[in-house]
């Protein structure tokens, strides 16, 4: 990978996409909900024609953006921040607390991700705060493991055993040396999170596990799938979102792999041999 | 499985309330009662544990509220539609990515490797279902070619129904064997990448072999145990997208079912669904270890 220019085209492609959610009640040419003429091909009024109940496509996709966008970096938040948690906590303490948590966290490593998350939002019922929470607290065994694996390497290291000789405690060890080790790893792993939660909320909300009335791609792929746009071949219906959806996972993972590759020489070494 | 059986009780309220819904409020209390017996949801926690997990090994899954057959022969149906499906993806995934991946490896750097990265990366990132949609789209639609879904036209037997399958099984299997590559295609890559400067590759190459037989015979060769236990790793991510992929292809594997279950808010079937998959992801972590082992015999 070329490293620079790849980061770049990822932040680039990322920032416009950020730009249209922040901006979309002011750049959106029509109201994502008002009601219209059905089944509108694309013309000057209605850039990408208009769905089933006549909203306008391009302002849905617009708006789109927030819930996709939301829903990626909220659940990746928690779900990054629990796993950095519970990693810290289990290479730290070893013994006894780290079997337990790396026990539970190995349970979940080897479960099905998407059918759990299934049955468990068919409990909680469909709503974009569930799908948050349902995202983030099943994705952070992996960061986990990293974290713990980091902080095994660290905990071990002369500058912390110096440290620890000189009477620093746990917390400011964690705070002063393993935090700012990690933290290049960790960016990449938020980021990568945050492409993995927005292609499980498309694929959530295509289930119909999301807000029935919020406007997310996941879901406009499913009213395109479900209510004729995807039979009737009205591809500027279903095409745009999953594109959008791509060209956001994309960029995160390019983005994800040109940190890692800063945190990591060696995998530059790799990358470029 | 004891999640299973915790998450109807950990939600609040009544559990029979909660799976009828607003039916609830128009059943008298004796029906109520009588549901609850047949749920397994009368007596304390620990009993009602114990018979969960005795009825669950025995085969007893309970019986899905939309069709009211036994769960675990709704399953028993779709599951060898969606293996006929997953199983041949991994394999054929496997070996276009290894072929990909070795090629990019040893032309790394040119237009063949930045391709092949560009190619698989943005396929990595796009949503399963929405490319089946696309694929259907030009491929069923425009050009006709094949089938708009599901896995037979009809009444054939034999031979033609051998043919007629294989047919409709066309475009979900190469969607789902490219997607598999592109998981893989990168760690090809890098493992024959840090294979190419060992001594045994030069040797091979200092003997007057062909650059295809090294790269073939000797590297890769030694790349495949990295892909094995990657394949295992993510066997869960490979089945989920074929769970989606099969809703768009009408295709009547698990997807399709999970689908209709959760329309329907058919608790007993996600449950066992979820629970048949549990399993068949531990048994390719398990198939992984002994293939492994196979591969790397300095694991053994």
């Amino acid at each position: 990978m070329k490293g620079n220019k790849a980061r770049w085209a990822g932040v680039a492609i990322l920032s416009l996409f950020i730009i249209c959610a922040v901006l979309a009640p002011w750049i959106a040419p029509h109201d994502p909900w008002e009601f219209g003429p059905a089944f509108l091909h694309p013309s000057t009024t209605n850039l990408l024609g208009t769905n089933d109940v006549g909203q306008d496509i391009f302002s849905e996709l617009l708006y789109g953006a927030r819930i996709s966008l939301l829903v990626g970096f909220a659940a990746a938040l928690i779900s990054v921040s629990l796993g950095t948690m519970i990693g810290l906590v289990a290479g730290f303490r070893k013994g006894i607390i780290d079997d337990l948590l790396m026990g539970v966290t190995d349970v979940f490593l080897v479960m099905p991700m998407l059918p759990l998350a299934i049955l468990v939002s068919v409990y909680l019922g469909p709503s974009i705060w569930n799908l948050i929470l349902v995202i983030g607290l099943l994705w952070w065994p992996s960061t986990a493991r990293v974290i713990r694996s980091q902080v095994l390497i660290i905990r071990e290291s002369g500058y912390v055993e110096s440290a620890r000789a000189l009477g620093a405690g746990d917390l400011w060890i964690m705070r002063r040396h393993v935090l700012p080790n990690v933290l290049p790893l960790l960016m990449a792993k938020f980021v990568l999170t945050v492409a993995v939660a927005m292609l499980m909320e498309a694929s959530l909300s295509f289930l119909g596990l999301g807000d029935p009335i919020a406007k997310s791609w996941g879901i406009m792929l499913r009213y395109a799938f479900l209510r004729g746009g995807f039979v009737g071949g009205m591809w500027w219906w279903y095409v745009p979102p999953g594109l959008a959806i791509g060209l956001c996972i994309s960029s995160l993972t390019l983005i994800s792999l040109s940190v890692e590759e800063k945190s990591d020489p060696r995998l530059k070494r790799v990358l470029e041999r | 499985m004891s999640l299973n059986f915790l998450l109807p009780r950990l939600m609040p309220g009544d559990p029979v309330v909660n799976i009828l819904g607003e039916e609830a409020s128009y059943a008298p209390t004796e029906v109520l009662e009588e549901l609850k017996a047949e749920w397994g949801l009368d007596g304390p926690l620990y009993v009602q544990y114990f018979r969960y997990l005795g009825n669950y090994l025995s085969g007893d899954w309970g019986h899905s509220f939309l069709s009211m057959r036994p769960v675990s022969e709704a399953i028993g149906l779709h599951l060898r539609w969606t293996l006929a499906l997953v199983l041949p993806a991994i394999i054929l995934g496997a070996l276009l990515a290894t072929i990909a991946g070795a090629l990019a490896a040893w032309y790394r750097k040119s237009k063949l490797d930045v391709g092949f990265s560009a190619a698989f990366l943005s396929f990595y990132s796009m949503p399963h279902y929405w490319l089946a949609m696309v694929l259907l789209f030009v491929f069923g639609f425009l050009l006709g070619w094949f089938p708009l879904g599901k896995v037979t036209t009809g009444d054939t037997s034999g031979l033609a129904y051998v043919a007629d399958v294989a047919w409709h099984m066309v475009l979900p299997l190469s969607l789902l064997t490219v997607s598999k590559a592109a998981y893989d295609f990168l760690v090809v890559r890098n493992s024959v990448i840090s294979i190419c400067g060992e001594d045994y590759v030069l040797m091979a190459q200092a003997k007057g072999l062909s650059q295809m037989a090294v790269l073939f015979k000797h590297a890769v060769r030694n790349a495949l145990a990295p892909l094995v236990t990657v394949t295992a790793i993510q066997f869960g991510a490979i089945l989920s997208g074929t769970l989606m992929v099969e809703i768009v292809f009408s295709w009547p594997g698990m997807g399709t079912m999970i689908y209709e279950a959760i329309g329907a808010r058919d608790y007993p079937v996600l449950q066992g669904a979820f629970f048949i998959i549990a399993v068949c992801m531990l048994a390719a972590n398990f198939i992984a270890d002994v293939i492994y082992v196979w591969l790397d015999p300095r694991t053994r």
